[in-house]
């Protein structure tokens, strides 16, 4: 099932990982291994660990057991070169919070600045090296939201918050993109927008991730399927993961789009990773 | 140290001087009160603390830290107990418990099935208590009463001193790691996507607001520090969608705020704690009643003008 893997680079390699939420397992002896330059779809249902397998790849869950890799090497030093980018869930962001569009995406380059001059990064935007108001700016034209640069990002549609969160992880210009649900509740043009923006960017050469529930979008855009429910139940190509059986089997509907498997944020957040 | 000493007492000694060349603009019905040492003293850490705590207010307004603001603050209690015990700074001890207690209710929180709220209450309430128990077995009531409620009129150069320091060391800090805090208040699961250690941004973030409530203890105590803590981010809040501007407006709230409800509590001869909270808490309703975009007056018209 794996064959077609085994003579490609991998990007991310997952190797016998737990993975657990006060005390209930998730996620139990995941061995994965993420086709480099490919475009991948995780499907599950919902509580199916798929956003638990995010929070460990962006390292704000602790695994409890099992190690994972980014090109071979341990993935907190991509992390820190800038190297993974994250698209979160629309639920996930606080809409009030009191930033620009443009703030909010520049937001993608802040990992990249700290290897700016120190003068620099202590001085106001104007001074910042001019290639990260650069990035910015392609990732906005990129996902058409140039002209909305200045607005809050509160006063934004669904489909525009989620085309700003899309520019965020475009902005960093890294070599994997992790994407939670980029489709989901998203208006039609905004979702085809989306799609041709991820296609686009795997033509570059980057490897996209994504969780989903839009299965016609899976059968038509990705390269590889990962089915997961607390164990990986299948790994291939998207004709042979998405049959109507497979998905049954994985007690999925194959025409469910909008369910999301996490809760929105709890009143009084805490703790370090998650508040 | 000497020479860090003698540094900051310029400092200290200039900031009046170009505090009262500010202040002497104003009418002498104002001014006058204004002449006394005390008072100048008074002025400067009430500018002082007005500025960190708007400051820190916007963080704590946006994380949701209120509750968690509210539970440092008491339980640095018994920490400040401790160190005026044994002749150490307040900072020291209050950091201490104020630390404990953070850590104490995460380990609740992730350990049992108790919730954030519940963990909260349950272990500043206990630090609280400890702290009473202490203070009335070591020191006069007067003493407690000062820490709770503040003391600003009495106001020693020493705890001036701290003050400065303290909030020299509180802007710095925001400045320096000015997009690592923002990042880590608007979205922690992408400040860790990006490598920040987030732990270190939390626990820091902690400390300063101990380090602020510490400089605020004689201003205006450590019940009513929560107030200065929310109010000035709250009312930025609705006046503005930058957060760069929200910073300004809060500490200009702040500073405000603390001017003239030291002013009000001398002219009235009332608590300074209390009423710079009372200046506050007005200036909060001015703009959730007059605020362009959120005020209920300008909604309410807006709401007409489309019926």
């Amino acid at each position: 099932m794996t064959t077609d893997v085994v003579n490609q680079a991998v990007a991310i390699d997952i190797h016998g990982l737990y993975a657990a939420y006060q005390r209930q397992v998730v996620l139990e002896n995941i061995h994965l291994a993420f086709p480099a330059g490919k475009w991948t779809a995780i499907v599950g249902p919902n509580g199916a660990g798929k956003s638990t397998l995010f929070h460990v790849l962006t390292g704000s869950m602790k695994a409890l057991e099992g190690s994972v890799n980014a090109f071979g090497e341990p993935i907190a030093r991509h992390r820190r070169a800038g190297q993974i980018a994250y698209m979160a869930q629309r639920e996930a962001i606080e809409w009030d919070f009191p930033v620009s569009v443009w703030d909010t995406v520049m937001g993608g380059r802040y990992g990249h600045m700290r290897k700016d001059a120190l003068w620099r990064r202590l001085l106001p935007a104007r001074w910042h090296h001019a290639r990260h108001a650069e990035a910015v700016h392609e990732a906005l034209m990129a996902v058409d939201m140039r002209e909305h640069a200045a607005r809050p990002i509160g006063a934004l549609s669904g489909g525009q918050k989620k085309r700003v969160l899309l520019a965020r992880a475009l902005a960093q210009q890294a070599s994997i993109l992790l994407l939670d649900e980029p489709l989901a509740g998203v208006d039609p043009p905004s979702e085809q927008l989306i799609l041709a923006v991820l296609r686009r960017e795997r033509e570059a050469g980057k490897t996209v991730i994504m969780v989903t529930h839009d299965m016609p979008g899976a059968r038509r855009y990705v390269d590889h399927v990962v089915l997961i429910n607390r164990f990986i139940r299948g790994t291939g190509a998207p004709d042979d993961m998405l049959s109507e059986a497979k998905l049954a089997e994985l007690a999925v509907s194959s025409i469910e789009q909008t369910a999301t498997d996490r809760q929105t944020r709890p009143a009084a957040s805490y703790s370090p990773a998650q508040g | 140290m000497l020479i860090i000493e003698a540094l900051s007492d310029a400092l200290v000694n200039g900031l009046i001087a170009a505090l009262m060349a500010v202040v002497n603009l104003l009418p002498a019905s104002v001014s006058d009160a204004f002449q006394y040492a005390f008072m100048q003293r008074a002025l400067l850490t009430s500018v002082l603390v007005g500025a960190i705590c708007g400051m820190l207010s916007c963080y704590v307004v946006l994380k949701r830290w209120s509750l968690l603001g509210d539970a440092i603050s008491h339980a640095v209690l018994p920490g400040v107990a401790v160190a005026y015990l044994l002749g150490w700074p307040f900072f020291v001890g209050a950091f201490i418990t104020g630390a404990l207690t953070s850590v104490g209710i995460g380990a609740i929180e992730r350990n049992t099935r108790i919730k954030a709220d519940a963990a909260m209450g349950l272990m500043f309430t206990a630090s609280f208590a400890l702290g009473v128990v202490i203070i009335s077995k070591l020191a006069s009531s007067t003493h407690l009463m000062h820490i709770l409620f503040g003391n600003v009129l009495g106001v020693k150069h020493s705890a001036l001193m701290l003050t400065f320091v303290a909030s020299i060391i509180a802007i710095l800090t925001v400045w320096l790691a000015y997009r690592p805090l923002l990042l880590y208040a608007f979205d922690p699961q992408q400040a860790q996507a990006l490598g920040f250690n987030t732990q270190i941004i939390h626990y820091g973030l902690i400390l300063l607001l101990t380090l602020t409530i510490v400089a605020s203890l004689e201003t205006v105590g450590i019940i009513l520090v929560v107030a200065m803590l929310i109010t000035p981010g709250a009312t930025a809040h609705l006046l503005t969608d930058r957060f760069k501007v929200m910073l300004l407006i809060s500490v200009s709230i702040g500073v405000c705020s603390a001017v003239i409800g030291l002013w009000l509590s001398v002219v009235f001869n009332v608590a300074s704690g209390g009423a710079i909270v009372l200046v506050a808490f007005s200036m909060f309703i001015l703009a959730l009643l007059f605020s362009p975009k959120q005020g209920l007056v300008f909604r309410q018209w807006r709401h007409r003008k489309r019926v």
